[in-house]
């Protein structure tokens, strides 16, 4: 096992990109390698000794047997795990934006908070969040119109914006609130929201399942009740208590599935 | 209103003329021209006229720097070049913002310019049609040329955008009033419908007014999807609106005979933002199950919408298109103008044909008084006070000649009517001039 910790020792403003360092690129270097490695930052390299003291401890034979640790506020530090295979990666401190894009597999781990774009286009793997996730979290890219595919996301705190748009497969769970329009365009796939929610999940969702069991706020138009059912199954897992269930969306002609805890939500009773 | 006598007094007229205004792009103009000075300008708007007219108030004429004082000070144009190339040579995040009121052939020298440093190169579309670009990009464009609304739409609809203020000739040439081939009698054989919580100048003259709650716009879409498809609404009122009124609304948009929707930045920065574009491109689309249906974006300045089609064109990204790993790349968030200022990162800033000092939030424009800002314009403006260069460039369609696409997509040659003042030079001058002083610092920085 290989042990490598870079702990933050000066905060840029300018975001570093961390594309280059996941476990499959590192999982041979040694301490020399990581002081000669020069970090893309804005349109230049610099040495990532500037920013962070290093150390690694262990051999590895493969990916697989790395365990990244990144200590400090990586609140610049954009694509950490970006399309790593294997691996684990924790942050002990926020994360910026992109973390965990394009992630075949291996594990994410941040203990704060991540910024937008979270397990973008996810393939495999797992992600952890302690805190909060702000937009777009298990999107796709802008135009694209397959988001993430694999894996699952777990946040414990609240979910910004467009959660998981256009997702087509994975699981993805929120512990506290999400904003609007959760699971939009989502073609496949399992979103469950502990929290409530303020409008219009699954807008134009074509198929999968979102389970909210908060309070909703807003319904959209394009959801057919379809009954009250008490501790379902959805999707191989078991539910507790009652729940609406709901078909949607309309608009596209969709068959996705949205229960609702009823119990929070009695007014759609 | 008082009245003007007609403007008598002058030496020429050059027919034919494009207005540099708003995405109209209204290409009948006359300027009446006396001593190398539009004295009047016939067929134009209020908007476009007293833009075209009244170009020498506060107009840059010199290039500037600021002085150990912090005051603009003139310099000679080669000391202002100079210490500009020296900026953005040795920035490490430089971002070029603009260039919506500037031609495409100073686009192309912009974009030769921002591969070469791996700079971030965006537009005004960032804080104004930004949403739809994204929507078209994942769902579609069922767009048309504005001569097919004139020929054949006899059902136009106006949503979160009031061209009565904003495009005030777009309903008289292209839309509403005007006699088209199928549609001889004009704004007789056309209904015209308003979606807007607000009872604009637009709505007033409407056959119909739809004021949908604000932030109601993408359940109303969603709603009206759903009777398209048979569904019978739940709720007696949605977004503000009677069940019953959604139900004859739909109605009446299927029996069109052509349907033309143009929406604005109401509806493109309300909550949902490019979502609702999204779902009104989906409504277009199902609509055309009955009959045809398109829309269009109301685009805001002359030539915003030719920056997105020529970076689409060139790079494969509408807008905020970063460099700096020596490729491509585009994400909302992540290389667009206001997020990068408000996380503090670039370290250089250059402003072309565009006033961010006038439109940022509070926080970017923070960041800006921080940085050095270099800014090529024809007008002194908010963004001067926080520009320490300004190079003074010229008007386009006025001044100098180049090219710009109307709200449709369809490219326009804008004629240069005067000479520009001696003291200035044209936009694609400035913008090369700093490319080849940029590569020669680099070179023998080698």
């Amino acid at each position: 096992m290989k042990t490598i910790t870079l702990t933050l020792k000066k905060f840029s403003s300018i975001a570093l990109e961390f594309e280059e360092l996941i476990p499959d690129t590192v999982y041979n270097w040694n301490k020399e390698d990581f002081e000669n490695y020069q970090v893309p930052v804005g349109n230049s390299r610099f040495p990532l000794t500037n920013y962070f003291d290093i150390e690694v401890e262990g051999d590895a034979e493969g990916p697989e047997d790395v365990k990244m640790i990144l200590e400090g506020d990586m609140g610049r530090v954009k694509y950490i795990g970006y399309r790593m295979t294997d691996g684990e990666i924790i942050v002990n401190g926020d994360a910026d934006l992109q973390a965990g894009a394009e992630m075949i597999g291996g594990s994410l781990k941040i203990n704060g908070n991540a910024e937008s774009y979270v397990g973008r286009e996810m393939r495999g793997g797992n992600i952890e969040v302690m805190g909060n996730v702000k937009e777009y979290c298990g999107t796709s890219y802008i135009g694209e119109w397959r988001g993430m595919s694999g894996g699952v996301i777990k946040v414990h705190g609240n979910a910004g914006k467009q959660l998981a748009d256009c997702m087509s497969g994975g699981e993805i769970y929120i512990g506290g609130n999400c904003d609007i329009l959760a699971g939009i365009h989502m073609t496949k796939g399992y979103i469950e929201i502990g929290g409530d929610v303020t409008r219009w999940p699954g807008g134009q969702m074509k198929n999968g399942t979102i389970v909210i069991k908060g309070k909703l706020s807003y319904l959209l138009e394009g959801f057919d009740p379809e009954g009250v059912f008490v501790d379902p199954e959805v999707d191989g897992k078991q539910l507790a208590g009652k729940y609406i269930k709901y078909k949607g969306d309309v608009g596209v002609n969709g068959k996705g599935s949205l229960w609702l805890d009823a119990e929070k939500n009695r007014n759609l009773l | 209103m008082v009245y003007e006598e007609p403007v008598t007094d002058y030496d020429h007229i050059v027919e034919n003329c494009t207005c540099a205004f708003c995405g109209s792009n209204c290409d009948d103009l006359d300027y009446l021209v006396k001593g190398n000075h539009v004295v009047a300008v016939r067929h134009a708007c209020r908007l476009g006229a007293s833009k075209i007219m009244e170009d020498e108030d506060q107009r840059l004429k010199v290039p500037m720097m600021r002085d150990e004082n912090g005051e603009l000070q003139e310099v000679d144009w080669d000391t202002a070049l100079d210490a500009a190339a020296e900026l953005i040579a040795n920035a490490v995040r430089p971002l070029f913002y603009g260039w919506s009121e500037t031609s495409i052939e100073c686009m192309k020298k912009g974009l030769e310019l921002t591969e070469y440093v791996g700079a971030v190169i965006d537009n005004q579309a960032t804080i104004c049609h930004g949403p739809t670009v994204q929507a078209v990009q994942n769902v579609g464009y069922p767009l048309m040329s504005l001569g097919e609304v004139k020929n054949r739409a006899d059902m136009v609809v106006y949503t979160g955008s009031n061209p009565m203020n904003a495009h005030p000739r777009h309903l008289a040439r292209y839309s509403v009033f005007p006699r088209g081939w199928f549609r001889q009698r004009g704004r007789f054989d056309r209904t015209l419908v308003t979606w807007d919580p607000k009872f604009s100048d637009t709505a007033k003259m409407s056959d119909i007014w739809v004021p949908f709650e604000e932030n109601g716009d993408y359940a109303f879409c969603n709603a009206i999807r759903a009777v398209l498809k048979g569904k019978e609404l739940k709720e007696d009122v949605i977004s503000g609106i009677p069940k019953q009124d959604i139900i004859d609304l739909t109605e009446a948009m299927k029996n069109v005979e052509f349907g033309a929707l143009f929406f604005g930045l109401g509806l493109t920065h309300t909550l949902s933002k490019q979502r609702n574009i999204d779902i009104a491109i989906g409504l277009v689309q199902d609509l055309n199950a009955y009959t045809k249906w398109v829309l269009l974006p109301m685009r805001g300045h002359f030539n915003v919408n030719g920056f997105n089609i020529f970076m689409a064109y060139q790079m494969g990204f509408p807008y905020g298109v970063d460099f700096c790993r020596g490729y491509p790349r585009y994400m909302i968030g992540e290389t667009t103008t206001v997020d990068l200022l408000n996380r503090e990162e670039p370290d250089v800033f250059m402003v072309i044909a565009a006033d961010p000092g006038a439109h940022f939030p509070g926080g970017a424009n923070m960041h800006l008084a921080n940085i050095p800002v270099i800014q090529i314009d024809i007008h002194w403006g908010p963004s001067t006070e926080l520009a320490d260069i300004v190079l003074p460039g010229t008007f386009i369609g006025v001044e100098t000649a180049g090219t710009s696409y109307r709200m449709d997509s369809v490219p326009i040659h804008m004629k240069s009517a005067i000479n520009p003042p001696e003291t200035c030079r044209e936009d694609e001058w400035i913008v090369n001039e700093l490319y080849e002083r940029v590569k020669k610092i680099k070179e023998e920085a080698k």
